[in-house]
């Protein structure tokens, strides 16, 4: 694990339909600890989204600067795991060979990557599905896979982007419980962007919000592991947290 | 008849429940249904002679000269050569069509550059190539290897670009961030995701290549099945035409149904990828 | 995506989007000009016999004969004819036949081998037929342009259309579509970026039908202009004859089915651009 560094970070690009530069973000200094779980909130179009997008090298800063253990980055990697909203699992290959895939692509042999993929599976409870295709799965099953997919080529940093968006309430539940289970076992860094204020604040040390592609507040979470939502639906820490992020995202 | 609207509801359903099973347990016979009503309207109409019988003879006639014509062993004859001027084009065509493709629909400068020339000469067309062909190579398999391999090369080309642009974008920036290098990327994700469409190009241009051979071989040939229709033509006996367009037809109808289609259904259908 | 007021365009966007069509033109035919250039310059350096391959310039002088003399409208205006009669008939009654397929599956499952059965023996290989029947002339090669669109036509339309994913259909049937709105409002644009595709392959190969067909079923027309020049080896004639055939589907492709290529499937995200 590693620490994720941002400096002065900004991105503007020119809408063709609006006929004018936007500036998706602005001026955003953030450090990020390594093992550190960190979310980010903000309303709809404060530029999260495209935060990853930059942080994961689908797309180039304007200027500033991304480092990842103090060296900066440059184009998509292994080093920067990502997951999607649209799980993005590719349907022609099986379970196994879906979250084999990175190390497939480090050259590492059919019988050990199996073997790395088949560990990573059973981390998330899904060692039966491995001979299936994903589209004979459910979105929450998907989804876990596309967590350890990119879990299994153990980057230094996870980025996840809004990843349980698609997926039913109570499923959602479940993946935010196991997704700490995993965190907590593995202590990777990690950004994950939501929309959802309960989620960010159960699942991160600390919660930055954006608006308009700024840092408007950030707020440390300090509640103990491991967390249940059984538990925390009752505690008051939790309650005023979660109240004082709502406040926050909401006046931005 | 005098159903009820609710009778007739119920009955649409059992047709379709009846259909869906037969098309599930039999599906050749559910797929030569359709060509009952087809050859039996065919007879009816030849045998009320609701057009002169020399211009519109029935199935029975055509049976007939099918046997003549195999027993005088023009038919398989004319048969192979056709067949192998099929397969050494169309293999040719695909070879370059698909590289071609994958080119174009990934590299924008290789767009730019290629994408007017490929429809300008998408827009000549292989059969206005046949004069200045005749003239440097004469009658022959050279020329209508040519042909073919013009013919199959623009449906498969087009398809696979459409198949890359079809492509979830998630897809190609998840192998990315995967560590693929770009050559892996187009191997491991864009081929298979592009698959079913060229699939479908790649039908589309088997379709369209051996209907350019037919073109080719009624304007430029010596053998062949269309040779042996121009040639019915110029005597003026349907019945032969009839029968060279049958067995094209049910020629295409077999290597489409047994060879292609259980190929596209193996990628598509099973990747979740087109809904049936 | 937009405000709601903004309909009218300013015009200084509309002045934009025409200096861009300006220059995607431009860069079209750049790479073409490229092969005219490197197409003089080997003939040239080669000093390639004029009876294989025409040159630049005596090409052009054939082009410029036709037109004074009033040959080539003729034969461009036979030909232009043929395939705007045949193509529309085929589209108007192919894209519903295609559509209309493709929604029930059971229709579409029973009809498939029919039209699969029909379109390989579409377009040339009903000349010789069509010829006796219908005589030589406008009747047989019309027939066979229609021909060739109408199944590219149908069997795209229906591949379209049940692409669309159950879900959009079902959204749609539960926000209260009938059946016309869900014809025009899911379905046919669903099946849009097949159908397109469609009509430019389908064009693309009537347009070959045609050229066929002119070659042997007729007296005028820009295929029996290419075929009756090979008698006397006039390449220069051939070449022209080429290029004026390119250059008239360039005009349809580029003016009228690549925007309408864009206009609906890029701009709607469904093909990524």
């Amino acid at each position: 694990m590693k620490s994720l560094t941002l400096n002065h970070l900004s991105k503007t690009y020119f809408d063709p339909y609006k006929g004018t530069q936007v500036t998706a973000l602005e001026d955003i200094s953030l450090s990020i600890a390594p093992g550190e779980f960190v979310s980010v909130v903000g309303p709809s179009g404060c530029g999260k989204t495209t935060l990853l997008n930059v942080i994961a090298g689908f797309l180039p800063e304007t200027s500033g600067s991304i480092r990842v253990d103090g060296k900066p980055i440059s184009g998509p990697g292994p080093d920067r795991g990502v997951v999607f909203q649209s799980f993005a699992l590719f349907p022609w290959k099986t379970v196994l060979d879906n979250v084999g895939f990175g190390p497939k692509m480090r050259g590492v042999g059919r019988d050990d990557r199996d073997a790395i993929a088949m560990e990573y599976l059973q981390l998330a409870g899904l060692a039966y599905a491995a001979d299936r295709y994903p589209a004979e799965l459910s979105g929450g099953m998907q989804q876990r896979v596309g967590v350890v997919r990119a879990l299994a080529n153990e980057p230094d940093v996870l980025l996840m982007d809004e990843p349980f968006a698609s997926v039913d309430a109570q499923t959602r539940l479940t993946l935010q419980e196991e997704l700490i289970r995993i965190w907590l076992d593995r202590r990777t860094t990690v950004l994950f962007i939501t929309h959802d204020v309960p989620e960010a604040v159960f699942l991160a040390n600390r919660v930055v919000i954006l608006s308009k592609g700024r840092v408007m507040n950030e707020i440390t979470i300090d509640l103990p592991h491991p967390r249940k939502w059984d538990e925390l639906v009752e505690n008051d820490n939790f309650k005023s947290l979660s109240a004082r992020v709502l406040q926050s995202v909401r006046a931005a | 008849m005098v159903t009820s609207r609710e009778q007739q509801a119920r009955l649409w359903i059992k047709l379709q429940v009846a259909w869906a099973r037969l098309h599930q347990h039999a599906p050749n016979a559910a797929a030569a249904l359709p060509f009952v009503p087809l050859v039996l309207a065919w007879w009816l109409t030849a045998m009320l002679e609701v057009f002169p019988r020399a211009f519109f003879p029935g199935p029975g006639e055509v049976i007939l000269s099918l046997k003549s014509l195999i027993y005088k062993g023009i038919l398989p004859e004319y048969l192979f050569d056709s067949m192998m001027r099929l397969m050494v084009g169309a293999s040719a065509g695909a070879a370059i069509a698909v590289p071609l493709g994958v080119l174009i629909g990934m590299n924008r400068h290789a767009n730019s550059a290629l994408w007017p020339p490929l429809l300008f000469f998408q827009a000549v067309g292989d059969i206005a190539w046949l004069p200045i062909l005749l003239v440097w190579f004469g009658f022959g398999l050279t020329t209508m290897t040519f042909v073919i391999v013009y013919t199959v090369l623009f449906p498969v080309v087009l398809n696979t670009v459409l198949g890359i642009r079809s492509i979830n974008p998630d897809l190609l920036r998840a192998a990315h961030s995967l560590g693929a290098s770009r050559a892996r990327i187009i191997w491991e994700v864009v081929l298979p995701g592009a698959l079913p469409n060229i699939m479908t190009g790649l039908r589309n241009g088997l379709g369209y290549g051996w209907r350019a051979l037919i073109a080719a071989e009624i304007i430029v040939g010596t053998s062949g099945i269309g040779f042996l229709m121009f040639d019915a033509r110029r005597a003026g006996s349907v019945v032969e035409i009839m029968l060279g367009m049958i067995v094209l037809g049910l020629l295409w109808y077999v290597v489409d149904a047994w060879i292609l289609a259980p190929i596209e259904r193996a990628t598509g259908e099973r990747w979740g990828m087109v809904t049936r | 995506m937009g405000s709601p007021g903004s309909y009218r365009v300013s015009s200084a966007r509309s002045l934009e989007v025409f200096l861009a069509r300006v220059r995607s033109t431009v860069l079209f035919l750049i790479p073409l000009s490229l092969l005219v250039v490197i197409w003089s310059l080997v003939v040239n350096v080669f000093e390639v016999n004029p009876r294989i391959f025409p040159s630049v310039a005596s090409v052009w002088q054939a082009g410029v004969d036709s037109l004074v003399d009033g040959t080539l409208v003729r034969h461009i205006g036979a030909s232009l004819w043929r395939i705007a009669v045949g193509t529309t008939i085929g589209l108007a009654i192919g894209i519903p036949l295609g559509i209309a397929m493709g929604v029930i599956p059971a229709i579409a499952s029973f009809f498939r081998p029919l039209v699969r059965f029909f379109s390989v023996l579409a377009g040339i290989a009903w000349i010789p037929i069509a010829t006796l029947w219908f005589g030589y002339g406008f009747g047989a090669i019309t027939f066979v342009i229609f021909n060739a669109v109408f199944f590219v036509v149908v069997y795209n339309a229906l591949l379209g259309v049940s692409s669309i994913p159950m879900q959009v259909r079902d959204a749609a049937a539960s926000l209260g579509a009938g059946r016309l709105a869900m014809i025009f409002e899911v379905l046919l644009p669903g099946a849009l970026p097949n159908i397109v595709t469609g009509i430019r392959t389908g064009m693309g190969f009537a347009w070959r039908g045609l050229i066929a067909a002119e070659m042997i079923a007729t007296d005028q027309g820009l295929g029996y202009m290419l075929f009756t020049a090979r008698d006397f080896y006039k390449t220069e004639v051939i070449v022209l004859g080429m290029v004026v055939i390119g250059l008239i589907w360039l005009v349809l492709d580029r003016l009228l089915l690549a925007p309408l290529e864009r206009v609906t499937t890029e701009r709607w995200g469904m093909v990524r651009s």
